[in-house]
């Protein structure tokens, strides 16, 4: 049982091993280009966002209206039928407080992702934002946002030309 | 009625980016040595299992057959044979070399197992499963510790 229990036998090394040449390394740098085709469903989306206007979809066989859009409807399984602009209002379904950043740095104030209930879609399709404009204590579900867009010339096409949601009222 | 497929191409919407990928790898205690020899001293090392008869080279921590850790360094080479040779013609990108490579596998005096190199000073109909085969080391101070410190192996 000693050996099973004795500590794995290991190298411990800094960054001074090895800009000090003290154990031999190899290092290299790869470039990852890639590019991502939005698609039908969601390059119209984009398209929408740089104009200042949110598209969903509709399918007419399930009544349901959906964002972001797609091009088959994943209950019937059919192709959707027409575009719809949306109003950039809606309703918190969900959020977190969120005191770290995407890698792990701590930050006093936090975000908010939320997920946003669009006015005028189904159920179970809202959208994956951020709230802004509103103090972290302030937010519930329930809570009615409207979309706060960047300056027409500075959208480029991406969900971001949406700053944040911030509650509806607010000198928006 | 399905979506209005788009008109307009140039609307389509194409994401790009670049995700940057750096890559450090240490050689581990048994390449470290390995190769470390090989920088330092123009010398092969390998390990050997007493209970499989196995020499392994370049030497590593564990017998593969039988999961033993290995301690016992010995040196080998640096002659060895031919035990595999193949000519390539063609590049990594898909075009053909201006002169074609030879690759090998050499199994160096001492060792059990095989090493894979260039084949060079030698021409394509002149190769045979058997040759005798030596390393030719870079000079010392363009060495790095790869296993390019030997330029080749050239008939002994």
């Amino acid at each position: 049982m000693k050996e099973r229990t004795a500590p794995l036998p290991a190298t411990a090394l800094t960054e001074a091993d090895i800009a000090g040449g003290r154990v031999l390394s190899v290092q290299s740098r790869l470039r990852a280009d890639y590019a991502w085709d939005a698609g039908l469903a969601i390059g119209r989306y984009l398209e929408g966002l740089q104009a200042g206007s949110i598209l969903g979809v509709h399918c007419r066989r399930c009544r349901r209206t959906v964002v972001p859009p797609r091009a088959f409807c994943e209950q019937c399984f059919g192709p959707m039928d027409a575009f719809v602009p949306l109003a950039d209002t809606g309703t918190v379904n969900t959020f977190s407080l969120c005191y770290v950043t995407w890698n792990v740095q701590r930050i006093e104030q936090p975000l908010i992702p939320a997920v946003i209930d669009l006015d005028g879609t189904s159920p179970r399709c809202g959208i994956l934002h951020l709230l802004g404009g509103v103090r972290p204590d302030a937010v519930r579900v329930g809570l009615r946002v409207r979309a706060v867009w960047k300056p027409a010339g500075r959208r480029q096409g991406a969900i971001t030309d949406i700053r944040y949601f911030q509650p509806v009222g607010r000198g928006s | 009625m399905p979506l209005e497929p788009t008109r307009h191409v140039e609307r389509l919407r194409t994401w790009r980016g670049t995700l940057p990928v750096a890559n450090r790898y240490t050689y581990g205690p048994a390449a470290e040595r390995f190769f470390r020899a090989l920088k330092d001293d123009a010398r092969l090392l390998g390990t050997r299992c007493g209970r499989c008869g196995i020499t392994y080279v370049p030497g590593r921590l564990f017998c593969e057959r039988c999961f033993d850790e290995l301690n016992e360094w010995t040196e080998v080479g640096p002659a060895g044979t031919v035990e595999a040779v193949t000519t390539v013609h063609w590049g990594p990108d898909g075009s053909r070399l201006e002169r074609p490579v030879l690759l090998t596998l050499v199994r160096l005096d001492g060792a059990d197992t095989v090493v894979f190199h260039y084949l060079g000073d030698v021409a394509p109909a002149d190769v045979r499963i058997g040759l005798r085969v030596r390393p030719a080391f870079k000079p010392p101070e363009e060495r790095t510790g790869s296993i390019l410190d030997i330029v080749h192996f050239a008939p002994a």
